[in-house]
């Protein structure tokens, strides 16, 4: 017998193209199949303020013709609330047959994956994190080099974070300029480093993959200030940006619109079943060797679901918390438009093995009904509020080890992948603690941690999934080789998140895209030879 | 489906029509004189004339809505009946559906010609397995028929007549009764019969003129009452043939209607009929007109000023979207000085549902004000200028209002907890 194709790649997200790459370049024939859910909401065309001004229809991508911002109303994060990025949620669960208990599902039908609607950070596992990992740190490091080539990172300069990133060496995007709150904290962090490191805090500007110089294909960062309303030159990394690089190998294919459902192996051969999302026509194709890298998540099920394991996986998911600082010695700074990503990162230790890794971003592109909410007065004077105060405010996020929610998922009856979760009760402790510390490290770096400014999400809403299939050095049922080969079902491979043996507080993307290379590599060399 | 209306240019035939062509019916008017500009085909027919007519084959239903008038002599009913008899062979031969649009005042012992000549005419139908349709009063919409005929009295009269005892009416709204008929000639499972379709619950005749003047007209009438025996009599001294002529015999039967059973009819038929102050209303549907004055209310709160059509709009266009456009009935104080929503807003009052949906609607509110140039203004302060002392006096201005309200709120308590218990969502 012989197949359509040799690899197929199930996902165009990082992962998805990261596999891809070192696939396509040995002249393996590989097809990438995806949701091909794509973007239908005008962006902002000026910058962010002043298209706030003059815009009459800033509303469509405020608020989204179909008013998805009112419908996504109860979510914590604002991302999802952004119409220019609905689609890449949209539908998810139901096509993948996911349902969270007490736990939110994310996932993407989109092309580039959840890549479209990231926070672009990255960092490098080091060996501490890697301890987990059935395969030395070295194995990884010609892979991260690849990676972050492609991706393009700025903000290494040698910092405080330089080796908790441990991405300096690869970084070669000039930095983003921080604003003038960022600016502040980084200066009294700057007067007092030492004693912020005896209190196990370490401050320094994040590593994001964001363009500060123009490339054919994406464009300098103009610091308009629409990062989470849509970037228009491409600066932010997608992985749909790589996907023209893929269509120049004729012997890259690509099924966009198609959403797998089964995968059935026949005499070595794979048969990777599915859908059309247009018009439902179903569809099998045939390979040798097939690659997940739809996301955990779907990736988790299908893969369930081809070994018929009915019994629960470890999920590993990162507890998280939002916070606002306010700096009054800026009160009344100028609103001037800017990068809106994160500015500063920080770390702060807790544990031998907790650390807390956290970002702060500003908040002039962020809609003050977000924060109108949360403020304890009537709406009318809530606004008044605000209007004086948020032109001196950050927000912040932070993130603890993946370990600490114990989450499951298990596939029920129906096939579908049922996900449960809650926060160890290691997590609210550990939370109050941080907020203790944070408040009184940022009283001295002259920011004030507003009382009810910390708000603990609830499990799952920090979409780092990852761990369910876990790599080890001998596999037992329900988990993947080195290679992330699943056990017991030669020629189907795991390269996403779900192949991940731990999980730290650090952004984990780019690790997931080192990793899909890594396996790329070397099976291109099994097949080859 | 191919479907023919006889009457088709008065004031029901029209809106059927209409209701029929955006359908996507292929509709076939058959009237005394070609009417203008409609996208349908026409035949030549005359009520009182005895030709016998002849129907394009393959006719799916006949809607007979032709009528004479109630005010013409009894000799044009013997016409109109021959006429109708005609016209229900020529149904019968090319195997249509026939639709009969009668009368309330029809039965045998009518005190009308009119109400008799429909009573026969049903007979016939009956016997040749065809549909009645018994309207109630139609309002709404134009002002023809009997319903043009009261708005243009109401508004010329300063004075309406209170009838004593009042007489008791069951309002149709035009567009409703002409989705009626339609559904009878577009559905197989409606059985041949005869069908009432009016309010099942009758409003009485004073407060039909009163919501004539106040929601149509916008105006103030006064009332005198008239005692209906009076008018009787009246009638009794002027004669039959002077009492027809001054419009009295139709006064009278208005005395006299019938009271029709109209729910069992209303649920065969799946329709439910607009509440009267909401078809007396111009439009025909005054909903979306209470969610552009709770959309200026809310959105003036929060912006503290007025806010454009375009932005009202889109609030009426939100809460339809999302929530059925429903309103949330807020007395009108509130209604017609938004700042008073101070009282009680972020404060839990009434049921957790209303006040749940209150909450929202503020929300929805205050992100849709947002997402404008103006909201941009109000929200980010971008005119204002720079300086930490104008900054803090803002803020100090926003707590000091927060302030004073939530003292004005101890003494208002009670008011505010009784009106917002009156409170409450309507469709």
């Amino acid at each position: 017998m012989t197949s359509d194709f040799d690899v197929i790649v199930i996902g165009s997200g990082p992962a998805g193209v990261s596999v891809a790459f070192p696939l396509v370049e040995s002249g393996l024939r590989v097809l990438m199949v995806d949701g091909g859910k794509k973007s239908d909401v005008p962006l902002p065309t000026t910058n962010f303020l002043s298209a706030r001004t003059k815009d009459a229809e800033q509303w469509k991508w405020l608020i989204g013709k179909d008013f998805h911002a009112l419908k996504m109303r109860d979510v914590v994060s604002p991302k999802l609330r952004v119409p220019s990025q609905g689609y890449v949620f949209d539908e998810f669960e139901q096509y993948n047959k996911i349902i969270g208990k007490n736990f939110n599902i994310f996932g993407s039908l989109a092309t580039g994956g959840l890549s479209n609607a990231w926070g672009c950070g990255v960092s490098r596992f080091s060996g501490k994190d890697m301890t987990a990992f059935p395969f030395p740190e070295s194995d990884l490091e010609p892979s991260y080099a690849e990676v972050c080539q492609r991706v393009g990172i700025s903000g290494g300069m040698g910092d405080d974070l330089s080796d908790y990133f441990g991405l300096d060496k690869y970084t070669h995007q000039p930095s983003i300029p921080m604003d003038s709150l960022h600016a502040r904290i980084s200066q009294c962090y700057d007067r007092r480093r030492k004693k912020f490191h005896s209190r196990g805090f370490r401050m320094g500007r994040p590593r994001v993959t964001v363009f500060t110089k123009d490339a054919p294909e994406r464009q300098a960062c103009d610091y308009s200030g629409n990062c989470l309303w849509g970037c228009r030159l491409h600066s932010l990394y997608s992985s749909a940006d790589d996907l023209p690089k893929l269509r120049q190998f004729k012997n890259f294919s690509e099924m966009s619109g198609f959403v797998v459902d089964g995968l059935k192996n026949n005499d070595g051969i794979w048969f990777v079943e599915g859908q059309n999302i247009v018009d439902h026509e179903r569809k099998s194709i045939q390979a040798t060797r097939v690659v997940l890298a739809a996301g955990t998540l779907a990736t988790t099920r299908l893969t369930l679901k081809a070994l018929n394991f009915r019994s629960s996986v470890r999920l590993l998911s990162c507890p998280t918390a939002a916070f606002l600082l306010w700096l009054p010695s800026s009160l009344g700074a100028a609103k001037e438009p800017g990068f809106g990503l994160a500015q500063l990162s920080f770390t702060l230790a807790l544990r031998e093995n907790i650390t807390v890794f956290g970002s702060t971003f500003p908040t002039t592109s962020l809609l003050r009904s977000e924060f109108v909410r949360h403020v304890p007065l009537q709406r009318r004077y809530a606004i008044d509020l605000l209007k004086g105060l948020m032109s001196s405010c950050v927000v912040g996020n932070l993130f603890l080890p993946g370990h600490l929610t114990t989450a499951e998922a298990r596939l029920n009856e129906e096939d579908s992948l049922v996900v449960t979760g809650r926060y160890s009760d290691e997590v609210l402790p550990l939370m109050e603690e941080t907020k203790k510390k944070l408040r009184r490290i940022y009283w001295r770096l002259g920011a004030l941690l507003l009382p009810d400014g910390f708000t603990i999400a609830s499990p799952g809403a920090d979409i780092h999934y990852a761990g369910t299939l876990p790599m080890q050095k001998s596999p037992r049922i329900g988990e993947t080789s080195q290679l992330g080969e699943v056990a017991s079902l030669d020629g189907l491979y795991v390269v996403d998140g779900a192949c991940l043996p731990c999980l730290p507080g650090k952004s984990h993307t780019l690790t997931i895209m080192a990793n899909a290379n890594r396996i790329g590599v070397a099976l291109a060399k099994r097949l080859k030879s | 489906m191919l479907i023919l209306i006889t009457g088709a240019t008065g004031y029901i035939g029209s809106r059927l029509t209409c209701l029929a062509l955006k359908r996507g019916h292929d509709v076939t008017i058959l009237s005394r004189q070609r009417p203008p500009s409609v996208a349908a085909s026409w035949i030549a027919f005359d009520l009182l004339s005895d030709n016998p007519i002849e129907l394009p084959a393959g006719m799916d239903a006949v809607i007979h809505l032709a009528t004479t008038f109630a005010a013409m002599p009894s000799s044009t009913g013997e016409m109109e009946i021959v006429a109708t008899h005609e016209l229900i062979k020529a149904a019968q031969n090319t195997g249509a559906k026939f639709i009969f649009v009668s009368s309330q005042t029809a039965r045998a012992d009518a005190p009308t010609a009119y109400g008799r000549t429909k009573w026969r005419i049903e007979q016939m139908v009956r016997a040749a397995e065809g549909w009645v349709v018994r309207p109630g009063q139609v309002y709404g919409g134009s002002l023809r028929g009997l319903f043009g005929l009261l708005v243009r009295t109401v508004k010329n009269l300063p004075i309406l007549p209170a009838f004593m005892p009042a007489p008791l009416i069951q309002p149709v709204h035009v567009e409703d009764l002409a989705e009626g008929l339609l559904r009878i000639a577009e559905r197989h499972d409606i059985p041949p019969n005869i069908y009432c379709i009016a309010a099942s619950e009758p409003v009485s005749f004073t407060k039909f003129l009163n919501e004539i003047s106040r929601t149509r007209l916008r105006r103030w009438r006064g009332f005198v009452p008239v005692p209906v025996a009076a008018v009787n009599t009246l009638a009794f001294i002027l004669g039959e043939s002077l009492r027809t002529r001054l419009g009295l015999e139709r006064l009278q039967s208005l005395f006299n209607l019938p009271l029709m059973k109209t729910q069992s009819d209303l649920d065969k038929l799946g329709l439910t009929l607009r509440p009267l102050r909401s078809g007396m209303h111009r439009s025909g549907n005054d909903r979306r007109r209470r969610l552009l004055r709770e959309g200026r209310a809310f959105l003036t709160y929060i912006l503290k000023e007025h806010p454009n059509s375009v932005l009202l709009r889109r609030y009426a266009r939100a809460t339809e979207q999302l929530r059925d456009g429903q309103t949330l009935v807020l007395p009108s104080l509130f209604l017609n000085y938004p700042v008073f929503l101070s009282l009680f807003d972020r404060l839990t009052w009434g049921d957790p549902a209303t006040w749940e949906e209150f909450s929202w609607r503020l929300d929805v509110a205050t992100i849709l004000a947002e997402a404008t140039p103006l909201g941009a203004h109000r929200f980010l302060g971008l005119e204002n200028e720079q300086g930490a002392l104008s900054h803090l006096l803002l803020m100090t201005k926003a707590v000091a209002n927060e302030a004073f309200w939530r003292a004005l709120r101890i003494f208002f308590f009670p008011f505010v907890r009784f009106t917002l218990g009156r409170a409450r969502r309507i469709s």
